[in-house]
């Protein structure tokens, strides 16, 4: 009971909040479950998706072969291909952070997960419709700009902890 | 619409991988299909709470209150606003795309909504347990720490060059 409360301590508090939350709108609660419900189902593939991803790295893909291509031995090679995989993804990055930790624990750098997390910053499929609304120049250089400190943050990340894990 | 698309290639993908071990190694698969349903249960359990936060927070701030609070400050007040309103904000990014037309309409600065929008993707106050669970406390820290800084020169720089 105890491990389950620590392991769902947030999950707890939230259900705290949503019902605190109930008496003051419960037709703001009733219609934010809904929008939750709906979250879920549309992101569902994904979510079952990562877990089965999770799986087959966790029983069948070496250690080495993540950290040669993902690791501090890639270099700039693993933070490149972060900042291209976050680029293209789409939907929220949250979702994807329980493969992010089995790649860490297969070997991959935490400067190469950073750096996937800032460039998914980059929406590309909603740069036309930020073009139209806000002007091509803001958005092109709002981008622009979030792809370069993305890999800039990758090689403090992997600055860090490489001395970390020396000292 | 673009997540379910997403799914439905992450999906097909997925499936294919797991045929191929299937065929290749039936005892590990086994494995694989145990281990992955532990792990989808535990996550969805994690990703509907998210949800629910998101769905109440949505409902309770508007659109229109939130643009109208935001053009109030300017400056390094107003970055700092943007960065915080920016964090709570979740959902598509597009869906704040409106409020910062409204704000640059109405005489906001390029820094504000800069801060803004960028907050919105790089930070996330609400997923910032699923952070702090799957890639650690000193990552997930650093990595917000770090997500502020590079906010406030973007903004900067927006500001200086447009």
């Amino acid at each position: 009971m105890k491990e389950i409360v620590k392991d769902y301590i947030v999950e707890i508090i939230i259900g705290i909040i949503a019902c605190i939350l109930m008496i003051i709108n419960i037709n703001k609660v009733y219609s934010g479950l809904i929008f939750a419900l709906k979250m879920y189902f549309n992101l569902f593939l994904v979510i079952i998706s990562i877990a089965f991803i999770n799986g087959i790295i966790s029983v069948f893909v070496p250690k080495n072969t993540i950290s040669k291509i993902l690791g501090n031995e890639s270099g700039i090679k693993g933070i490149f291909f972060g900042s291209i995989f976050g680029t293209l993804m789409i939907g929220p990055a949250y979702v994807f952070y329980p493969l992010f930790s089995e790649l860490v624990l297969k070997g991959a750098s935490l400067g190469v997960i950073a750096t996937t997390i800032f460039a998914w910053g980059i929406k590309l499929q909603w740069v036309p419709f930020g073009g139209a609304i806000l002007g091509w120049k803001f958005i092109i250089f709002l981008n622009l700009l979030i792809f370069f400190f993305a890999i800039i943050s990758g090689l403090i990340f992997n600055k860090i902890w490489d001395s970390h894990a020396s000292t | 619409m673009e997540s379910f698309l997403t799914g439905i290639i992450l999906f097909i993908l997925t499936a294919s991988l797991m045929v191929y071990f299937t065929l290749k190694d039936r005892k590990n698969s086994k494995k694989v299909v145990k281990l992955s349903l532990k792990i989808f249960f535990k996550n969805s359990i994690r990703m509907f709470s998210i949800f629910i936060i998101i769905g109440i927070l949505q409902s309770f701030l508007s659109k229109e209150n939130v643009s109208h609070f935001l053009l109030r400050f300017s400056g390094i007040k107003g970055i700092l606003t943007g960065i915080f309103f920016g964090g709570i904000m979740m959902g598509p990014v597009a869906t704040g795309y409106p409020i910062a037309a409204y704000i640059l309409k109405n005489g906001g600065s390029i820094s504000l909504v800069s801060a803004f929008l960028t907050s919105w993707v790089f930070i996330g106050i609400i997923s910032i347990s699923m952070e702090f669970r799957f890639l650690g406390k000193r990552f997930a820290l650093l990595r917000n720490l770090f997500s502020i800084i590079t906010i406030i020169l973007i903004s900067i720089i927006m500001e200086i060059i447009l």
